[in-house]
C-alpha cells in the first residue's frame, strides 16, 4: 500500500553538467566574480597604501626638495623648489592628485631620478619579478620535498626536522650572507652578486633573463642567469618553504587516514596510487593557502635579500629613495607590491578552485 | 595459550548455504592495539566462518569489535596492532600475507562498503573514474551503476560525490564494492547514514545483488531491526567476543546468551509499548582496556553469579548451528527472556493527561489561535536559506514552507521527517538560534527553550569541567551564587550522573554520559519547553533508550514541554503524545503517536511506517529519492513519489493543507487523495 514509486533525485539536475559547471567555476562567471572582487580589493588596497605613504611624507623630518638640492642650497631656492613639486599644497590635495593620476599609470616623477616613477619600475621591475617567481616556485618545489622527506620514515627524518626548524627560524638576510659565505667564498660555486656575469645580454623582450635566453636560443645566458638566481631565490624561499611544508605534511598525513583513502587501499590500489590518485589532490588546499600568506613575507624577503647580492631590483631602486625622501619612488613600489600580493593570492584561489571542485569562489 | 582460546570453536557451525569452501575464516583472532600505554584488546578470540553467498550480519554495541574484525579481513587494520590468530579470505591469511598478495585479495576477492558515503569517496574526483578503479572501464562502471539502480549512469560518471544525494552516494559505493564480482563485500553500517526509505532501498539491493551474482557479504549493522530484514545468520559481538551466532530468526527471535536477549528487549520498534519504561541494559560496554577475566557481560548480567567471572564461558550449541557462550543452560535463559522486568516510573511518552493538551493544540494548529496556554506556537513559518549551487549563483533553499504548530505546556511532540526535510530548521527557529523569514514564533513564558544537540559531545567546552559548564547556564540565569553548587549536584543526580562528574572535562565522557551532561545543562534551569535535536542517534540502542527513558522523566519531574527531532518513527513513538511528520519544508501529518503509527493516512507517512526495519516486516518494494529542498515540485511536493497520485496532484495551483477528517480531532492531514477507509 506503500511503495514510493517513480522519482529521479535531485541530483540528476546537477550531475550532468557537473564538467560544464566545474569549467564554468574557471573560466565562466564565478572567475568573472572572482577577479572583480580581487579587483576592488586592488582598488582598495592601492588607495589605503598611497595614503599611508602620503601620511609617512607628512610625518618625515626629511625635506624632498632639500635633498634634490643638496646640502648648499639655499633657502629660497628650498622653498622655490617645494613650490615646484607642489610641497606646499594642502594635503588633500597632493593624496587627491596621485590618485586621479594612477589609473593613467601616472605614478609621478622620482625626486631622485627625474625620470617617471613609471620608467624607472620598467627599469627594475623584471629582475626582482624573476627573482620573487623563482623564489615562490622553489618554496612550493622545497615544500613539497621537505613534506615528503620527514613524514618517511628514515633515521634522518627527525634531524633533518631540527634542521628545518633552526632554518626556518633564520631571517633571510642572514641565510644569504651564510649561504654567500659558504658556496661563493669557501666552495666557489655559485656567484654572489648580479643577475649575470655576460655582457652582450640578449635587448628583450620581457627583462626576464631565463626566459629571454631561451627565446633567443641562448642557453649560456640561461644557465648563466640561473646560477645567479640559485643563491638569493635560496635565501628568500627557505622560510616560506618550511612553513608550506609543514602544513603540507599535517594535510598529508590526515588525508592518509580518510574515509576515502580507505576506500581507495580496499579497491586494492597500491600506496603510490593512493598517494598521487587520491590525496594529494585533497591535500595541497592548505598548502596552496599558506603560500598565499608566506607572499608578503617573501616580498619584504626580496627587498633585503637583492642588497645583499647585489640585485639590479627594486630592492636597489628602494634602498637608494629611502634615504633622499624619494617619495614618489617609495609610495611606486609600495603600491606594486601590493598589487602583486594581490594577484598572487588570486592565482592561489584560482588553483584550490581547480583542485577542489567543491570550492565556489 | 591464554584462557581466551576456550572461545575459539565459536561459529564453526555449518553455515545453512553449505556450498563448499567459505570464502572467509576468521579462526581465533585477537588483535589488540596500544595506545596511551595500555593495551586495547579490541578482538579477543573471534571464530567466524562466511559460506559463499551468504549474508552474516555482524551486531553489537559500539566498541565491541564488530569494525575492527571487517577491517581484519580487508587487511587494512590501521594503527600497527599486535595480532595473532588467522583472517583468511580465499586462502589468504590478511593479517601475515605480504602487501602484494593482500593487495591482490582486495583487487579480485574483497569489496567494502563504509558507514558515510559522503567522506568514503573521494571529494575530489569525479565518482566515474573513482569506479572505473575498481571495474576496469567506463563501460563496466556503467553496467554496474544501472546493476545498483542508479538512473541515467552514464551522466553519473562525470558528477563528484557532492554532487549526487546520500543514497545515490551509497549505491556508488556498493557499485565499487562489487566491481569484478567479489566472493565477499565487507559493509559496514552502510545505511546508518541513510533516511529510513532509502534505507529500504539499500537493503533491498544487497539481497539482490547476493542472488544476482553470489557474492556472500558481511554487513555491520548496530541496528537488529536491519540485520532481521536481510541477513542469513547473526553473530553478536560483546567486548571483543562473538557471545551467540545462528541463524538470524533463531538469534533474534529465541536468543540463548542473556547479552542478545538483553539487547533485543531495549530495542525501539513500532511494537515497542508505551506505557512502560524502556528496557535500557544497565550499565555499559566494559573499557577494552581493562577486560573482564571471566564472561565480559557479567557486570550487566541479571544471571550472573561466581561461577560467571573466572573463565571465559565456553560456546556450546543450543540448537542446529546455534551457539552461544554462556555458563546457564537454555531453560534457564529462557526463562529470563520471558521474565516481565521489574517497574520502573513509565516512559516519556506517557505522562498523565497527555492527551488532553494534545487534542487541544491540534485544534490550534491550523484553525488560528485557540485559548489554552502553549508552550509554544509557531504559526506560518517560513525559512529560506541561499546557497552557492556549485557554479557561483546563489539559490534559494526552503527550508521551512508555511509550518504551523502548536506544542501545549506540558506536551510532548515528535517531528519525524527524511534528511532535509526542515526539522532541525524547525528547532532552531523555536531556540531563537534562527530568525523565522515569514509567520510568528510565541514561547508561552519568559521560562524559554533550551535545546539538546545530536552530538552533545561537541557542544561541550573541551577545557571546561562538567559542573563549570552546567554551572554557566545557572549564572546567566541569574541564581544566586551561594545557590549554585547544590543546583549543579541536583541537576547531574537528576540525570543520573555521579556527583564526580562535575570535576570531568567533556572528552572523559562516554556519548551517553555527555548526552546527559547536555540534558543536565539544558534542565539546571528548568526551561519552559526542552528542544532535542536528534539526542539519541549517535548512540548505541541501549544507552538510547535509557536517554529516552531520562528525557520522559525530566519532563514529568520538570513539567517541561518537549519538542523532539529524530529521523526514527520508534523514538518519536515512545517519546512524544503526538507527532508531526514533514516532507519538504511542510508537516504533512500531525497526529497522535499510535494514529501516526499504526494507522498512517498521508500517502508519505505510510511510506515511512513501512520502512521501519523490523523482525517478520517484508523490506517495501523500491522507492524513489527524496526530491530536493533546491526546487520542491510543484503542486503536492511528494507526488513524483507518491503512489496514489493523480494528475490534480501536480497542479502547480494545488496547495494541500492540513485538515481534519470528518469526526476526527487529533489529526490532520494535507493530501487531496485520502483513502477514507
Ligand atoms: N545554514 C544553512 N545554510 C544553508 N542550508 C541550510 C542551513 N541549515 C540548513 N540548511 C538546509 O536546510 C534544509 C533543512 O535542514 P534541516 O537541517 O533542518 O533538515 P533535517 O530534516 O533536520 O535534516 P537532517 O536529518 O540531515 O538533520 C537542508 O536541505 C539543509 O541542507
Ligand atoms: S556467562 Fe554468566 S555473566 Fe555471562 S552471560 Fe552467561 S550468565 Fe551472564
Ligand atoms: S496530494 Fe496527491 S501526491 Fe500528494 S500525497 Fe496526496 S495523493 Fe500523493
Ligand atoms: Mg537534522
Amino acid at each position: 500500500m506503500s511503495a514510493l514509486t517513480g522519482g529521479v533525485g535531485p541530483a540528476a539536475a546537477t550531475a550532468g553538467p557537473a564538467a560544464a559547471a566545474a569549467l564554468r567555476r574557471v573560466t565562466g562567471v564565478p572567475l568573472v566574480r572572482l577577479l572583480a572582487k580581487r579587483l576592488v580589493a586592488a582598488a582598495v588596497i592601492v588607495v589605503a597604501l598611497a595614503t599611508s605613504v602620503f601620511v609617512l611624507q607628512r610625518l618625515s623630518p626629511l625635506d624632498p626638495a632639500k635633498a634634490m638640492l643638496g646640502p648648499g642650497a639655499s633657502a629660497s631656492a628650498v622653498a622655490q623648489q617645494r613650490a615646484k613639486l607642489g610641497l606646499d599644497d594642502p594635503f588633500a590635495a597632493q593624496l587627491g592628485r596621485y590618485l586621479v593620476g594612477l589609473p593613467q599609470g601616472d605614478l609621478g616623477m622620482s625626486y631622485r631620478t627625474r625620470r617617471p616613477v613609471m620608467t624607472d619600475l620598467g627599469a627594475f621591475v623584471p629582475a626582482t619579478a624573476e627573482l620573487a617567481f623563482t623564489a615562490i616556485v622553489l618554496a612550493l618545489l622545497l615544500g613539497i620535498f621537505f613534506a615528503v622527506s620527514t613524514s618517511l620514515r628514515w633515521p634522518g627524518a627527525s634531524v633533518l626536522r631540527g634542521v628545518l626548524m633552526a632554518g626556518a627560524s633564520a631571517p633571510a638576510f642572514l641565510l644569504g650572507i651564510g649561504a654567500i659565505l659558504v658556496f661563493y667564498k669557501q666552495l666557489g660555486w655559485l656567484p654572489a652578486s648580479g643577475r649575470s656575469s655576460i655582457t652582450d645580454l640578449p635587448g628583450g623582450p620581457s627583462g626576464l633573463l631565463v626566459l629571454d635566453g631561451l627565446l633567443a636560443g641562448r642557453f649560456d645566458v640561461v644557465s648563466d642567469a640561473l646560477k645567479h638566481l640559485v643563491l638569493p631565490a635560496l635565501a628568500i624561499s627557505f622560510g616560506p618553504s618550511v612553513a608550506i611544508g609543514r602544513v603540507l605534511r599535517t594535510s598529508l598525513s590526515s588525508e592518509e587516514r580518510s574515509d576515502y583513502a580507505r576506500t581507495a587501499r580496499a579497491k586494492g590500489l597500491t600506496d603510490g596510487a593512493v598517494l598521487r590518485r587520491h590525496v594529494l589532490r585533497n591535500a595541497v588546499g592548505p598548502a596552496l593557502s599558506m603560500t598565499g600568506l608566506q607572499v608578503g613575507l617573501m616580498f619584504a624577503g626580496v627587498l633585503v635579500v637583492e642588497q645583499i647580492f647585489a640585485w639590479p631590483g627594486i630592492g636597489q631602486y628602494t634602498a637608494q629613495s629611502i634615504p633622499v625622501a624619494d617619495f614618489p619612488a617609495i609610495a611606486g613600489v609600495t603600491l606594486l607590491l601590493g598589487i602583486g600580493y594581490v594577484v598572487i593570492n588570486t592565482v592561489v584561489d584560482i588553483l584550490q578552485g581547480l583542485a577542489d571542485p567543491r570550492i565556489t569562489t | 595459550m591464554s584462557q581466551d582460546d576456550t572461545t575459539a570453536a565459536v561459529a564453526t557451525a555449518p553455515p545453512p548455504t553449505d556450498a563448499g569452501e567459505p570464502v572467509a575464516r576468521v579462526e581465533d583472532l585477537h588483535v589488540t592495539f596500544r595506545r596511551a600505554g595500555a593495551d586495547i584488546r579490541a578482538i579477543r578470540g573471534v571464530s567466524l566462518e562466511v559460506a559463499p553467498g551468504e549474508i552474516v550480519g555482524l551486531v553489537g554495541e559500539s566498541g565491541s569489535g564488530k569494525s575492527v574484525l571487517g577491517l581484519s579481513l580487508l587487511g587494512l587494520l590501521g594503527g600497527s596492532p599486535r595480532t595473532s590468530g588467522r583472517a583468511v579470505v580465499r586462502g589468504a591469511d590478511m593479517l601475515t600475507a605480504g602487501a602484494a598478495e593482500r593487495r591482490d585479495v582486495r583487487r579480485l576477492h574483497l569489496g567494502a562498503v563504509f558507514q558515510d558515503p559522503m567522506t568514503s569517496l573521494n571529494p575530489t574526483m569525479r565518482v566515474g573514474r573513482q569506479i572505473v578503479e575498481a571495474a576496469g572501464s567506463e563501460d563496466e562502471a556503467v553496467r554496474l551503476l544501472k546493476a545498483v539502480g542508479v538512473p541515467d549512469p552514464a551522466r553519473r560518471l562525470r558528477a563528484y560525490p557532492h554532487e549526487l544525494s546520500g543514497g545515490l552516494r551509497q549505491r556508488v559505493m556498493i557499485a565499487m564494492a562489487v566491481a569484478g564480482t567479489p566472493s565477499l563485500v565487507i559493509a559496514d553500517e552502510p545505511t546508518t547514514a541513510l533516511d529510513v526509505t532509502v534505507q529500504a532501498q539499500v537493503l533491498g539491493l544487497v539481497k539482490r545483488l547476493r542472488d544476482e551474482i553470489g557474492c556472500a557479504f558481511l554487513l555491520v549493522t548496530h541496528d537488529l531491526g536491519v540485520a532481521a530484514q536481510v541477513v542469513d545468520r547473526v553473530a553478536v559481538m560483546y567486548a571483543g567476543r562473538i557471545t551467540e551466532v545462528g541463524p538470524a530468526d533463531e538469534v533474534l527471535r529465541n536468543g540463548a546468551h542473556p547479552y542478545g536477549v538483553a539487547l533485543m528487549r531495549s530495542r525501539l520498534s513500532l511494537r515497542t509499548d508505551r506505557d512502560t519504561p524502556l528496557l535500557a541494559l544497565p550499565g555499559s560496554v566494559p573499557s577494552p582496556a581493562d577486560p573482564e577475566p571471566g564472561c565480559a557481560f557479567a557486570p550487566r548480567c541479571t544471571l550472573a553469579g561466581p561461577d560467571c567471572t573466572t573463565t571465559p564461558p565456553v560456546p556450546v550449541e543450543v540448537a542446529p548451528g546455534h551457539l552461544a557462550a554462556c555458563v546457564r543452560d537454555l531453560a534457564e535463559i529462557r526463562a529470563f527472556a520471558d521474565a516481565v522486568p521489574a517497574e520502573e516510573p513509565p516512559a516519556a511518552g506517557t505522562s498523565s493527561g497527555a492527551t488532553a493538551p494534545a487534542a487541544a493544540a491540534v485544534a490550534g494548529t491550523d484553525d488560528g489561535p485557540v485559548e489554552e496556554p502553549a508552550a509554544v506556537r509557531v504559526q506560518n513559518a517560513y525559512r529560506t536559506y541561499g546557497v552557492g549551487s556549485g557554479i557561483g549563483r546563489r539559490r534559494p533553499l526552503q527550508a521551512l514552507r508555511g509550518v504551523s504548530l502548536t506544542v501545549a505546556r506540558g506536551e510532548a511532540v515528535a517531528v519525524v521527517g527524511e534528511s532535509g526535510s526542515g526539522k532541525s530548521t524547525l528547532l532552531r527557529l523555536v531556540a531563537g538560534l534562527e530568525r523565522a523569514d515569514g509567520g510568528t514564533i510565541e514561547l508561552g513564558s519568559a521560562a524559554g527553550a533550551q535545546m539538546v544537540f545530536q552530538d552533545s559531545g561537541a557542544s561541550l567546552t573541551p577545557w571546561l569541567t562538567i559542573g563549570e559548564l552546567v554551572r554557566e547556564r545557572l549564572r546567566s540565569a541569574g541564581v544566586p551564587r551561594a545557590e549554585r553548587d547544590r543546583r549543579v549536584a541536583e541537576a547531574l543526580e537528576l540525570v543520573g550522573l555521579p556527583a564526580e562528574v562535575a570535576k570531568a572535562r567533556g572528552t572523559q565522557l562516554s556519548g551517553g554520559q555527555r548526552q546527559r551532561v547536555g540534558l543536565a545543562r539544558a534542565t539546571v534551569v528548568p526551561p519552559e519547553i526542552l528542544l532535542c535535536d536528534e539526542p539519541t542517534s549517535a548512540l548505541d540502542v541501549s544507552l538510547a533508550a535509557s536517554v529516552i527513558n531520562l528525557v520522559g522523566r525530566l519532563r514529568r519531574e520538570l513539567d517541561m514541554a518537549v519538542l523532539f527531532v529524530t529521523h526514527d518513527l520508534s523514538v518519536a513513538r515512545v517519546v512524544a503524545d503526538r507527532i508531526a511528520v514533514m516532507y519538504l519544508g511542510r508537516i504533512v501529518e500531525i497526529g497522535t503517536a499510535d494514529e501516526i503509527t499504526h494507522r498512517p493516512r498521508h500517502p508519505y507517512t505510510q511510506a515511512l511506517v513501512a520502512a521501519v526495519p523490523d523482525l517478520g516486516v517484508e523490506p517495501p518494494p523500491p522507492s524513489g529519492e527524496p526530491a530536493s529542498p533546491l526546487d520542491p515540485p510543484p503542486g503536492c511536493a511528494f507526488h513524483p513519489r507518491c503512489p496514489r497520485a493523480t494528475a490534480s496532484c501536480s497542479d502547480p495551483g494545488l496547495d494541500p493543507r492540513l485538515a481534519a477528517q470528518p469526526g476526527e480531532r487529533t489529526r490532520l492531514t494535507a493530501c487531496i487523495n485520502l483513502e477514507v477507509s
